[in-house]
């Protein structure tokens, strides 16, 4: 898999009927830093990292995936991407185990049972736990997401507001664990108007709203 | 960080594993929640019960029994199964769980799952339902059960993958219902009147338009995959 990925965005828009949500937004998420999406609410935040990540087409301009072998063409973007994102949800009927194993396995990883327990476990959930999704707190969920998000180690994450279900103890882990995967090579787009999570960022692309 | 393990399959065999992963997963969230299989259910021993009690197997002439016994038996296959069919898709926008989906999963290995997920949902429908037709409304089956075997599995077939495909479409819709409606009719209703021939056909010993209608329902079922496999991924993305 191609190591180290640039994403390079220049000239975005995007509107939805006659409504303008940002125009002209350029940017670039280099690898080993943290690239921090910010603005008011409204302005789009979540729109850009839909965007950015390939769920959404924009209006206008373009987004390209530049990794050490040339370009990585759009249907191959999702190798590459972790996503945790307030409205994305795992699935609330299956456990925690249930919930990775189904992912890894669309992802055609050969994960057992118990890589899938390291990594909840990693994340600061139980991995004996087997109350369905639907029964966990809102922090364990983001916990959740996060592991879901990172489990075939993506080259490039994408983080919608990750601090903002976690309780303190859940957000120095989130930090810790942000600095360690950009500082391990790796690509990472923030979006947040946390003023504590903007200082985790290098690069900054504010939305004007 | 564990390691992410890759399972280094290629091609078809690959796609199949991530495909019956959709499908298992699906079959999963629905014994937990049983919206699909109560929708099919109810309607279905709903129907049958009120059809079996105001028409019953001897309000009808023997000579039209085949006919119009084999339109009630595929008018209630057909509605049982879209009252729960075209929600597979559909749960997965309302839930929120769509993107995520679409960003882990190739779109031809959501489809094959979501269509293997609906095979079983019908076939399990049709498992419980005929019998009991068959028994309650005296369907008679001249060229024996195989036959009938047989039409009943090619127009489950057709049907599964005509509504996998127009579920996958109305779920990215604002106006579901309305539209549901207006692409299954013209899709649907030439693979209706070619079951209800078929099984016409089981019932008064035609072979010869069983034969025909079994040709005619595989080679619809055969058109509307392949359709369904080129305009998927464009309907699953954007």
């Amino acid at each position: 898999m191609t190591q180290g990925i640039r994403v390079v965005f220049q000239n975005l828009g995007k509107r939805y009927d006659q409504r303008v949500i940002f125009r002209g937004v350029d940017g670039s998420a280099e690898p080993g830093s943290v690239l921090v999406v910010t603005g008011p609410n409204g302005s789009g935040k979540s729109t850009l990292v839909s965007i950015l990540c390939g769920l959404l087409r924009p209006s206008r301009g373009t987004v390209q995936y530049i990794g050490g072998d040339g370009e990585v063409i759009r249907p191959e973007w999702r190798l590459h991407i972790g996503i945790v994102a307030p409205a994305m949800s795992v699935y609330e009927e299956l456990t925690a185990r249930e919930n990775l194993l189904f992912f890894a396995r669309v992802r055609g990883l050969a994960f057992d049972r118990a890589d899938v327990d390291r990594l909840i476990d990693q994340v600061g959930l139980d991995p004996e736990r087997t109350t369905p999704v639907v029964g966990f707190s809102t922090g364990m969920r983001q916990r959740l997401k996060i592991a879901q998000a990172i489990l075939h180690e993506p080259n490039v994450l994408f983080l919608d507001e990750p601090g903002s279900n976690l309780d303190p103890a859940g957000q120095d882990w989130l930090e810790d664990w942000v600095a360690a995967f950009a500082g391990g090579g790796k690509t990472v787009v923030l979006a947040t108007n946390d003023r504590r999570e903007m200082e985790w960022g290098v690069g900054r692309v504010e939305l004007a709203g | 960080m564990i390691d992410a393990k890759w399972s280094g399959e290629l091609g078809v065999l690959s796609l199949l594993a991530e495909a019956l992963a959709v499908a298992a997963k699906d079959l999963r969230t629905e014994f937990r929640t049983r919206v699909a299989l109560n929708a099919l259910g109810l309607f279905a021993l709903t129907t049958l019960a009120a059809v079996s009690y105001t028409i019953g197997p001897y309000r009808i002439n023997e000579a039209d029994r085949p006919f119009l016994l084999s339109a009630l038996l595929w008018i209630v296959i057909l509605f049982a199964a879209l009252a729960g069919l075209d929600r597979i898709f559909v749960k997965e926008e309302e839930s929120h769980t769509a993107p995520l989906l679409r960003l882990s999963a190739r779109p031809h290995a959501v489809w094959l799952g979501k269509l293997l997920f609906n095979l079983g949902l019908l076939a399990a429908l049709m498992v419980i339902l005929v019998p009991l037709f068959i028994v309650l409304m005296g369907l008679p089956l001249a060229l024996g059960v195989g036959w009938l075997v047989a039409v009943l599995a090619a127009g489950g077939f057709a049907l599964a993958v005509t509504t996998t495909i127009v579920a996958a479409i109305i779920a990215r819709a604002m106006t579901r219902g309305a539209l549901f409606a207006v692409l299954s009719l013209p899709l649907l209703l030439p693979l209706l009147i070619f079951a209800i021939q078929g099984t016409a056909g089981v019932a008064s010993g035609e072979i010869e338009i069983v034969r025909q209608s079994l040709r005619a329902m595989i080679s619809l079922g055969g058109v509307m995959l392949l359709l369904s496999a080129a305009l998927f991924p464009v309907i699953w993305g954007e």
